[in-house]
């Protein structure tokens, strides 16, 4: 009997036995990619109903994007057993990966709705009505010309959701929305996914950080590290932070300043302010979150301290002068979003000593300090081995170890924990906690959630309609 | 938020005739070797700007930028090579000659949508081609974006490749390791997530493709 025969039967076996229809059923499933010598899904046995919105938890690098793109059809022909089967042959499904800025291929709103419906050839006199009537349904009241660069994080994200409903989809996968989205973006994903769930869409969301979608999702299901799935209970509990309230630490104590922001004003390339009037100070030890919406200024305010953009009106002061790149070299340290970006060399080793070669120091201090930066950040093992080839929360570690290794007096990090699990996330925050109460390090980070951390941070920044303004957390 | 930058300040020129224009400009450029022509066709290229731009000024600041970059680096490589006498306006010249090739290509991208660009480039290639290519045009300020982030936060971590620093030769493999070789790997990966987008939504399924009516 032929393989998808045999698939077929057990579908019709598995909807007799629960009594209900079922949309996409993994039977069995395992995978490996083209060349691996181990299998990164092991046995993966799911099913999803019409209207259920399921999400699969599991730590970083553990495989939930193969198990999207298993599901589309989308992954490269490696060794494969086992079934993905869906309840009929003309379903279609959906994808939204991570990153939605990469995944925006048109310049104007209708023009990216409609790519896929170029794809199937549809006479471009039917596109227009279709276009609006999924614009509609996601609720984005937008004009067709209208420009998509121009669009929020948020706005873009739902413009990829219109894109696929174009297609009419019976399933929609989503790759790691909350880290991608501000709270009102959350929000407005929330109403879209309860409308959707009502008329019969079925969701599968891999997310590290649940607990926002807490509400429409029906079943939690976990990746394990072996690559075989498990039906949760419950929804995954979330890590609590349980070190001292910054107020009662003694690095809160300096009244060092490091940095004095006056009056400042910036303005991008089109000449429009991004904010102004900003002011505020960060004593020596300080740990400072700077919080707001997607495309509010925050790295721009970073990118401000580190001097790399000049502010068009007002003054900053780092350690008492205004910020240079050469002047700050060596005591501040800088991490940008994805920092996997940085890694160029060919261990893990020479990675971390990079910084330490370039100020300059002796052979023998230098390896110790390589030695105790990579032991901090708990990645000792991986000493001697590439960078390019770890995981996703590995090549993060590597890159924080490399700012750790010279002990800065100031770090300024945009958005460090973006797409690291719990786990991961936890391991950071300690690793930048010590730093701070150890060394006397300030830190300065971006985030997008304000729930984030704030027993973490001694202040915050809020940053929302071009203003700035500092809140005690 | 503004409804379109694609429509021209006077004129709603068509994509083909921009792409004419744009080409000859360009091709222009090669045979202008005096400074009476290569003013004549910097005057030229400014017209095209303003008559077809909405933001004449922020294409025309930005481009101005641009000029002095490469100037810049070209005149030190002639200078270094030739001495100030002999290298000064053969550099200038090189630098002007070059500016004058490219500049006609962000007026067009400027002034044009991507669907008017798949719509002019689909007579003359096959539509999966023209996409390709319109897609690979989009896509540039968003790998600017991703090299200076690289290059900021390399710089920080100890790289010697601060213009100042870029003026010794020996500081040349910062740039090449700390920048250009995590640059290329960006971008080789960027590629590929764009073709997974692109597969997502059925791209390829067919071999023809038709096209979004509107701008």
């Amino acid at each position: 009997m032929p393989f998808h025969r045999q698939a077929e039967q057990f579908m019709e076996a598995l909807n007799f036995v629960s009594g209900r229809r079922t949309l996409l059923c993994l039977e069995n499933y395992s995978y490996a990619y083209p060349g691996g010598r181990d299998f990164v899904l092991k046995n993966v046995n799911m099913a999803i109903a019409p209207g259920q919105c399921h999400c699969l938890t599991g730590p970083t690098g553990s495989g939930k994007t193969t198990l999207l793109l298993a599901i589309k059809g989308l992954l490269p022909p490696g060794r494969q057993k086992g079934a993905v089967s869906f309840s009929s042959a003309s379903l279609k499904t959906g994808i939204v990966l991570q990153n939605p800025e990469i995944q925006i291929l048109g310049s104007t709103i209708g023009a990216e709705v409609a790519f896929a419906l170029e794809n199937h050839c549809v006479d471009p006199v039917l596109m227009p009505e279709k276009v609006a009537k999924a614009l509609s349904d996601i609720g984005l009241k937008l004009p067709l010309e209208g420009d998509t660069e121009k669009l929020s994080i948020g706005q873009k994200y739902r413009l990829i959701l219109a894109a696929l409903l174009v297609m009419e989809p019976g399933l929609l996968l989503l790759d790691e929305p909350v880290a991608q989205l501000d709270p009102p973006g959350l929000e407005k994903l929330l109403t879209v996914i309860r409308q959707l769930k009502a008329s019969g869409v079925s969701f599968l969301v891999c997310e590290h950080h649940p607990h926002p979608l807490k509400e429409v999702i029906d079943t939690f299901w976990r990746l394990q590290r072996d690559g075989s799935v498990r039906r949760l209970n419950a929804s995954p509990p979330q890590i609590q932070w349980d070190r001292p309230y910054p107020g009662k630490s003694p690095s809160s104590n300096s009244s060092e300043k490091v940095i004095k922001v006056r009056d400042l004003a910036v303005v991008d390339e089109n000449a429009s302010s991004v904010w102004s009037d900003v002011s505020f100070s960060v004593a020596k030890g300080r740990r400072v979150v700077i919080y707001g919406p997607n495309g509010a200024g925050k790295t721009t305010l970073l990118r401000c301290l580190n001097g790399f953009v000049r502010p068009s009106k007002g003054s900053i002061h780092i350690w008492g002068e205004s910020p240079s790149p050469v002047r700050l070299r060596g005591r501040v340290g800088s991490l940008f979003q994805n920092p996997h970006r940085q890694l160029f060399e060919n261990t893990v080793f020479d990675e971390v000593a990079f910084t330490l070669k370039r100020l300059g120091g002796d052979r023998k201090s230098m390896v110790s300090k390589v030695e105790d930066a990579l032991s901090r950040c708990g990645i000792s093992e991986l000493s001697g081995q590439s960078p390019h080839k770890l995981s996703y929360g590995q090549k993060h570690l590597v890159a924080l170890s490399s700012l750790v290794v010279y002990k800065p007096q100031l770090l300024l990090l945009d958005d460090p924990f973006a797409g690291l699990d719990q786990e991961k996330s936890q391991q950071v925050m300690e690793i930048l906690f010590d730093l701070s109460e150890k060394e006397g390090t300030t830190i300065v980070w971006t985030s997008h959630n304000p729930d984030s951390l704030s027993d973490w941070a001694h202040f915050a920044l809020h940053v929302e309609g071009g203003q700035i303004v500092a809140q005690p957390v | 938020m503004s409804h379109s930058r694609f429509k021209g300040r006077f004129l709603r020129v068509p994509a083909g005739p921009k792409l004419l224009t744009g080409l000859t400009l360009s091709m222009c450029a090669f045979g202008a070797r005096t400074p009476y022509l290569l003013a004549g066709l910097t005057a030229a290229n400014m017209l095209m700007g303003f008559v077809v731009c909405v933001r004449p000024v922020t294409l025309f600041r930005r481009g101005i930028k641009l000029f002095f970059f490469q100037s810049a680096m070209i005149l030190m490589l002639y200078i270094l090579r030739f001495g100030i006498e002999k290298g000064v306006w053969p550099g200038l010249q090189t630098s002007w000659q070059l500016f004058l090739a490219f500049f006609p290509g962000m007026i067009f991208m400027e002034s044009t949508s991507q669907p008017q660009i798949v719509q002019a480039l689909s007579r003359i290639m096959s539509p999966r081609t023209a996409f390709v290519l319109s897609v690979c045009m989009k896509f540039i300020p968003l790998m600017v974006r991703e090299v200076r982030s690289i290059y900021e936060t390399q710089v920080f971590r100890g790289a010697n490749m601060l213009p100042r620093n870029l003026l010794r030769p020996w500081n040349w493999p910062d740039f090449i390791n700390c920048l250009l070789v995590p640059a290329i790997v960006r971008t080789m990966s960027m590629a590929g997530e764009i073709a997974l987008a692109a597969k997502a939504r059925d791209f390829g399924v067919k071999k023809q493709r038709t096209c979004w009516p509107g701008e």
